[in-house]
C-alpha cells in the first residue's frame, strides 16, 4: 500500500502548495514586451487540428491522487486528485502554455495588455462564452470569481496587493495592484483560479464541492466519489473545434499494481504519472507509449532547525554531506531522477543555481563538521514519514543505513497522514522526507517553504539576508536581474542546509498509443485534454 | 502425563509441526549467528537479484539480503506471539476465573465486556487500537494481545464455572483457605487443557495480526524486518521480483501452520474426549 | 420460540449499547484530531480552534457522546469531516461492495466446503480425504492477505486473466463486476471454506456413525439419499454454528483484502478514516461493523433454535 502512495503525499502537499503558489515563473516577460499587446490565446481555431485529429471517443485517466478527491470546488481545493478533476471543468484569463514548462497565455483573455509600471493588467475577454449551463460569461463573472477566491482563502494570496477589479465593459477586465507582483500572470494561469458562474454558486449554497460552473471543454456528467467522474463534451465551448473527445473517465485505482494491470488491459487509457519501476514493466508492452519530461516534483531532508544537535548548521551540513544521494537515486528512483547538489530549483529552469556544494556523498568531510558541530559521536534522532508513501518510506530507511557510520541513529517513524501533518506543521519533528510538486516562479519555489513568516516554514528557517533577496526578487520584473536575487538565495539556504535536497522526478505519463495530442508537462497536469484525441 | 505425550508422539503431523517450530525457534534465538548477512545491510550493486547462490532467497530493492531478513523476522513474530499471548493469557485469566469464581455482578459486567469486545472482528478491532496507540513493536503486542484476551476469558470463566463447585473447592473454603490461593492451587490445574490448546492456537492468530497489521502500516516501524512489512513491500515488486514478497508469506504459512497442526495435536491428546476425526 | 428470540436480542441490546461508547469513546483516543488533519501541511492553531469549536469538539466528552447518541438513534451519523457528506451515505454507497464481497466469499466456500467435507467423510481416507485435509490444514493456515497476493501474482500478472484489483458495479457490467470478485473472494472465503469443510466432515462423520443412520443403511436406503436426507441434514447444526462465527472473520479479513484488491468497501473506508481521522466516519464503520456482526450472530442464534429444537431455553 505505501508504494505508489509516496507520490500522493508528495503530490498533495505539494499541490497544496501548488494551489497556493503557482506562479508566473516564466518570465512572462512584460519588461520586454513594452506594450505588451500579447496576442495571447491562440485563436480558438488555432490548434491546427494536425490534419488527422479524429473526433469522438472516450479516454478512461487513472491517476495515484484521483483517490484523494473530497470537492470539486476550484477556489477551495488543494489536493492534487482533485485539481485534475476539476481543471478541465473551467477556464480561467489565462493558463500554462502546452509544451512548455510556465509559459503564460491567453484562455479567456483574447489580449491582455500590462502598463508601463507594472501595476495595471487589462483583459480583453473572448466574445460569445457561454458556462455550461447556457449562461454568458462576461467580465462580471471575472470580477464576482477572483473576489470569490479571495473570501475562500486559500488562494487570496494570490490578490494580496489587489486594489480594484474593473469592468468597463462585458469583455474588459481591469485589474489594478498596489505593487509590481512578478508571479502575477502565473497565478492568474494556474487552473484554480478559475473564473466560475455565480448563478451556479447561489444555487448550491455558495459551495461547488459537488457541481460543474464552469465554461472549460468538458462539463461534468456524473461522480460517484472514489470510483469515477465522467466529463462529456461541452458542445458550445468557446474555442472552435474543440474538443475532440467525446467523453472524459478520471477512474481512481488505489493500487500502483492495479494501475498498470489497468493500462495493459486497455481498461484505462492514460497513467497521468508512473514511477520509474513501472516504466521497467510497462516499456516491455506492445501498445503502450512511456512520455517523460523533466519534472517540477522535488524531494528532501527536511531538518528541524528549532532545538538539539539539527539547530547546529554544521550538523545539518554533517547531514547533507553524509547522505548518498546517488543510492537513492539508483535503489528509489532506477536512476532516473535528477541528483540536486545545491538547493531546489531543477537544472533547466532559468533560475537554476549551478552550487555544486554536496556534489556526492562525503563522510569524512561529514565527520569533521559533525565535530566542528560539537557533536564527534553523533547523536540519536527520529525521522517521521507518511506511512502511505513507499518512497518516502525507502528514502529513510537508507538515510538510516547511510548515516549510521556517523555514529548518527535514525529511529524511522512511519505516521498516518493525520499524524503526520500535525507535527509537520506544528514543527513537531526532527528530520523528515517529502517533497513538492508544481512550482513555477522562483518565488513558489522558495518563499512560502523557507521565507520567516512563510506559510509553510516546516523546518523553521529564518535568515534575515536571505528574507531580504525573497522580497526583493518578488516585486523585481526584470528576469536576469531575478536570476541573480535567486541565485543568491539559494545559495545562502544550500549552506544554511535546512534541508538535504536529494533529487528532481522527471513526470513521467504512460498511456496507450491510440491516444494522441496528449501534453506530459512537468506541471503535472490534464489540462491537454481538450487537445487530445484518440486513433482508433 | 506419560499417556498424554504417548499420544501426542503418535500424531504424526502433529509432531511434525512441533518439530518445524523448533527450527523456526532456533532460528530466531541465534538469528545473528545463522543469518548469512546484516538484515538491514544495503547492497545496493546487488538489488533486485534473483534467488541463487550467493542470495538463496534472493534480495530486496535495497540489495538486502532476504533469507537473513526472515531468519530475523521469526524473531519478531516469536516475540509478538510470546508477549501478547501472555498479555491474553494473564488478562483472559484474570478476567475469566473473576467472573466463574465470584459470580453475581462481577460475571454480569465481565461477561457483557467480553461480549462486546467478540462483537469486533479481530483484525478490525486490532487495527482501531493500533490507530490509537501509534505503531511500533510494543503497540503491536499490546493491540494483539487485547484482542484475544476474551477468547481466554470465555474458556477460562467456563472452565471456572464447572469445577467450581466440585467438593474440593468446597472443602478448601471451609478450611479457610483464601479465594486467591483456592484458585491458584485447585482452578487453574483444572482448566489447564483447554488453556494451552488456545494458548497453542494463538500464537498462530497473533503471528498472523502482527504481519496482517504491519501488512496495512499499521504494524511495526518499517525497517523492522517483520514478515508483514516484508509481503508489504514485496508487493510493489510482484513483477520485478517475485521472491521478495513469496519467502516471507511462505515463512508466515509454515509458522502459522505448525502452531495449528500442534494445537490440534494438542486437543486431541490432552483431551481424547474432544478428539475429533478431522486429521 | 417468540420467546427464545426477544431474549436474544435483549441479550444483544446492552452489548450494542456497549458497542456505541466504545465507539465513540475509543476514537477520542486517537491521537491528532479530524483538525488538524483537515488542515494537513497548512496547521495552524488560531485555525485549528476555529474549526473545533464550529464541529463542537471542544465540549465535554460525555456531553458529545449524548448528542451523538441521540442523532444516532434518530439515523443521522454526522457529517464526515472530509468528505462533508453525510456518514449514513457514504456508508451506504460503500457497504454493497463489502456485502457482495462477503456474500461471494460464503458462497464459494459453502459451495466448496460442503461437498467436499461430505465425500471426505463418506470415503473415508481416500485420495479426496487427504486433499480435503490438506485443504483445511492450508486453507486456516495461509494468511488471506498471502493469498491474496499470490493469486494477483498468478491469475493478473503472469496470466493476464483477472483484474488485479478495482471494482465495477454490478448494475454497470455484470461480468466486469463478477471478474473483479473473484480473487478478492477466494482469497477471503478459503479460510471460511477450510473451516466449514473441516467441520462438515466431522460432523458428518458423526452422525453417520449414529445409530439411526446405521438402521437405515441396513434398511437399504440409498446411498445418496442417506446423505443428503439424513446424514448432511443433521450435520447442518454445527455448520450454522460455525458460520455464524465465520461471518465475523469475512467481515474482519475483508479489510485487508479491500485494501489489497482495491474495492471500495466499508473494510477500505475503515481505513481511510483511521487515517483521515475522521472521528464520524469512523465510528459509523465501526458501530456498523460490530453491530452488523451482533445482528448476525443473533440470526445464526434463530436459525440455530429452528434447526435444534433442543436448545430453546
Amino acid at each position: 500500500m505505501k508504494k505508489y502512495l509516496s507520490f500522493l503525499l508528495i503530490a498533495i502537499l505539494a499541490l497544496s502548495l501548488v494551489a497556493c503558489a503557482s506562479q508566473p515563473a516564466e518570465e512572462p516577460a512584460p519588461a520586454e514586451e513594452p506594450a505588451a499587446e500579447e496576442p495571447a490565446a491562440e485563436e480558438p481555431a488555432a490548434e491546427e487540428p494536425a490534419g488527422d485529429s479524429k473526433y469522438g471517443g472516450e479516454i478512461v485517466i487513472t491517476d495515484f491522487p484521483f483517490t484523494d478527491v473530497k470537492s470539486l470546488d476550484p477556489h477551495v481545493v488543494s489536493a492534487a486528485g482533485e485539481m485534475r478533476h476539476i481543471e478541465n471543468m473551467y477556464n480561467g484569463l489565462l493558463r500554462y502554455k502546452e509544451g512548455t514548462y510556465g509559459e503564460v497565455e491567453g484562455d479567456l483573455a483574447k489580449s491582455y495588455s500590462v502598463s508601463d509600471d507594472n501595476l495595471t493588467y487589462t483583459f480583453e475577454l473572448h466574445e460569445g462564452v457561454t458556462f455550461h449551463n447556457g449562461d454568458p460569461l462576461t467580465a462580471a463573472d471575472v470580477k464576482y470569481s477572483i473576489e470569490r477566491i479571495i473570501e475562500q482563502e486559500v488562494r487570496a494570496s494570490y490578490f494580496a496587493g489587489l486594489v480594484s477589479i474593473e469592468t468597463p465593459d462585458d469583455t474588459t477586465v481591469v485589474i489594478t495592484l498596489e505593487k509590481p507582483v512578478a508571479p502575477f500572470t502565473t497565478f492568474l494561469a494556474n487552473p484554480m483560479t478559475a473564473i466560475v458562474n455565480k448563478n451556479v454558486v447561489e444555487a448550491n449554497d455558495g459551495s461547488l464541492a459537488t457541481v460543474d460552473a464552469g465554461s472549460g471543454p468538458f462539463m461534468l456528467d456524473s461522480w460517484q466519489k472514489d470510483q469515477q467522474m465522467t466529463l462529456v463534451k461541452f458542445d458550445d465551448y468557446f474555442e472552435e473545434g474543440l474538443p475532440y473527445l467525446d467523453k472524459v473517465v478520471l477512474k481512481p485505482i488505489p493500487e500502483e499494481s492495479a494501475r498498470n494491470t489497468a493500462l495493459r488491459t486497455g481498461e484505462v487509457d492514460l497513467i497521468l504519472q508512473v514511477d520509474a519501476k513501472d516504466v521497467m514493466t510497462l516499456e516491455k508492452e506492445d501498445g503502450i507509449v512511456i512520455d517523460s519530461v523533466p519534472g517540477s516534483y522535488w524531494e528532501y531532508i527536511g531538518m528541524n532547525m528549532r532545538e538539539g544537535p539539527l539547530a547546529v548548521k554544521e550538523v545539518r551540513q554533517a547531514i547533507a554531506h553524509g547522505i548518498d544521494k546517488e543510492a537513492m537515486n539508483q535503489a528509489i528512483k532506477f536512476g532516473e531522477a535528477t541528483v540536486l547538489t545545491g538547493a531546489m530549483i531543477p537544472p533547466g529552469h532559468w533560475a537554476y543555481a549551478d552550487l555544486d556544494m554536496y556534489p556526492a556523498q562525503n563522510l569524512e568531510k561529514a565527520e569533521e563538521l559533525l565535530a566542528a558541530g560539537g557533536y564527534p559521536d553523533g547523536f540519536a534522532v527520529e525521522m517521521i514519514v507518511l506511512s502511505n508513501s513507499d518512497i518516502a518510506i525507502a528514502a529513510a530507511q537508507m538515510t538510516k543505513q547511510q548515516l549510521a557510520p556517523l555514529g548518527i541513529d535514525v529511529t524511522v517513524s512511519a505516521l498516518e497522514s493525520g499524524v503526520y501533518f500535525e507535527k509537520l506543521g506544528s514543527g513537531d519533528f526532527e528530520l523528515t522526507e517529502i517533497g513538492w510538486v508544481g512550482f513555477i516562479d522562483p518565488d513558489e519555489f522558495l518563499y512560502n517553504i523557507f521565507y520567516t513568516d512563510g506559510m509553510w516554514n516546516q523546518q523553521g528557517y529564518s535568515n534575515p539576508e536571505f528574507d531580504a533577496l525573497l522580497d526583493q526578487g518578488r516585486t523585481t520584473l526584470d528576469q536576469a536581474a531575478r536570476k541573480e536575487i535567486y541565485y543568491e538565495a539559494q545559495d545562502i539556504l544550500a549552506d544554511d542546509a535546512p534541508m538535504a535536497f536529494l533529487y528532481v522526478n522527471n513526470q513521467i505519463s504512460a498511456y496507450r498509443d491510440h491516444v494522441k495530442g496528449f501534453d506530459v508537462n512537468a506541471t503535472v497536469t490534464l489540462k491537454s485534454l481538450k487537445n487530445t484525441w484518440l486513433e482508433k | 502425563m506419560g499417556e498424554t505425550w504417548y499420544r501426542f508422539r503418535k500424531n504424526k503431523l502433529a509432531f511434525t509441526g512441533f518439530a518445524i517450530l523448533m527450527v523456526f525457534v532456533f532460528l530466531a534465538i541465534f538469528a545473528p549467528l545463522i543469518a548469512p548477512y546484516d538484515p538491514f545491510t544495503m547492497h545496493v550493486e546487488d538489488r533486485l537479484q534473483t534467488p541463487g547462490s550467493n542470495y538463496l532467497f534472493g534480495t530486496d530493492q535495497f540489495g538486502r539480503d532476504i533469507l537473513s531478513r526472515i531468519i530475523h523476522g521469526a524473531r519478531i513474530s516469536f516475540q509478538v506471539g510470546i508477549i501478547s499471548v501472555g498479555i491474553s493469557l494473564v488478562a483472559g485469566l484474570a478476567l475469566g476465573i473473576a467472573a466463574g469464581y465470584y459470580g453475581k455482578w462481577v460475571d454480569m459486567v465481565i461477561s457483557r465486556l467480553i461480549d462486546i469486545m467478540f462483537s469486533f472482528p479481530d483484525i478490525f478491532l486490532a487495527l482501531v487500537i493500533m490507530a490509537i496507540l501509534g505503531t511500533s513493536l510494543t503497540n503491536v503486542m499490546i493491540a494483539i494481545g487485547i484482542v484475544y484476551t476474551p477468547i481466554f476469558a470465555r474458556i477460562a470463566r467456563g472452565a471456572t464455572l464447572t469445577v467450581k463447585d466440585n467438593a474440593y473447592i468446597e472443602a478448601a473454603r471451609s478450611i479457610g483457605v483464601g479465594d486467591f490461593m483456592t484458585i491458584l492451587r485447585h482452578i487453574l490445574p483444572n482448566i489447564m487443557a483447554p488453556l494451552i490448546v488456545q494458548t497453542t492456537l494463538s500464537f498462530g492468530f497473533a503471528i498472523r495480526s502482527e504481519a496482517a497489521l504491519s501488512f496495512l502500516g499499521l504494524g511495526v516501524q518499517p525497517d523492522v524486518p517483520s514478515w508483514g512489512i516484508m509481503l508489504n513491500e514485496g508487493k510493489e515488486w510482484l513483477e520485478l521480483g517475485w521472491w521478495i514478497a513469496f519467502f516471507p508469506g511462505l515463512a508466515a504459512t509454515l509458522a502459522i501452520l505448525s502452531f495449528n497442526v500442534l494445537g490440534d495435536g494438542l486437543r486431541d491428546a490432552l483431551d481424547p474426549k474432544l478428539r475429533n476425526e478431522s486429521e | 420460540m417468540l420467546k427464545y428470540i426477544l431474549k436474544r436480542i435483549l441479550v444483544a441490546l446492552p452489548v450494542i449499547f456497549g458497542i456505541s461508547i466504545i465507539a465513540f469513546f475509543l476514537i477520542r483516543l486517537v491521537p491528532g484530531d479530524t483538525i488538524t488533519a483537515l488542515l494537513g501541511a497548512n496547521y495552524n492553531e488560531e485555525q485549528a480552534l476555529i474549526l473545533r469549536a464550529k464541529y463542537g469538539l471542544d465540549q465535554p466528552l460525555p456531553v458529545q457522546y449524548l448528542i451523538w447518541l441521540k442523532n444516532v438513534l434518530a439515523g443521522d451519523f454526522g457529517i464526515s469531516f472530509f468528505t462533508k457528506e453525510p456518514v449514513v451515505k457514504i456508508i451506504m454507497e460503500r457497504l454493497p461492495v463489502t456485502l457482495e464481497l462477503m456474500l461471494i466469499s460464503l458462497l464459494y466456500s459453502v459451495f466448496v466446503a460442503i461437498p467436499l467435507g461430505t465425500i471426505a467423510a463418506v470415503k473415508r481416507n481416500s485420495a479426496t480425504d487427504y486433499g480435503a485435509s490438506v485443504f483445511g490444514l492450508l486453507g486456516v493456515s495461509i494468511p488471506n492477505f498471502w493469498l491474496g497476493i499470490l493469486l494477483i501474482a498468478f491469475f493478473s500478472l503472469h496470466l493476464r486473466w483477472l483484474p488485479s484489483g478495482g471494482f465495477v458495479s454490478f448494475g454497470v457490467d455484470p461480468l466486469e463486476n463478477l471478474r473483479h470478485m473473484i480473487m478478492p473472494s477466494i482469497a477471503l472465503g478459503t479460510a471460511v471454506g477450510a473451516v466449514i469443510m473441516r467441520m462438515t466432515r466431522s460432523s458428518m462423520l458423526e452422525v453417520l456413525g449414529q445409530e439411526y443412520i446405521k438402521m437405515a443403511d441396513a434398511k437399504g436406503v440409498t446411498n445418496r439419499r442417506l446423505i443428503f436426507h439424513h446424514a448432511l441434514k443433521n450435520s447442518f447444526v454445527p455448520i450454522v454454528t460455525v458460520l455464524g462465527i465465520q461471518m465475523g472473520y469475512l467481515l474482519g479479513g475483508s479489510v485487508v483484502i479491500e485494501k489489497i484488491f482495491a474495492l471500495p468497501g466499508i473494510g477500505q473506508l475503515s481505513l481511510q478514516a483511521i487515517t483521515n481521522r475522521d472521528y464520524a466516519l469512523l465510528q459509523g464503520c465501526i458501530l456498523l461493523i460490530a453491530t452488523g456482526f451482533v445482528v448476525i450472530n443473533l440470526v445464526v442464534d434463530i436459525i440455530y433454535g429452528f434447526l435444534d429444537p433442543k436448545i430453546r431455553y
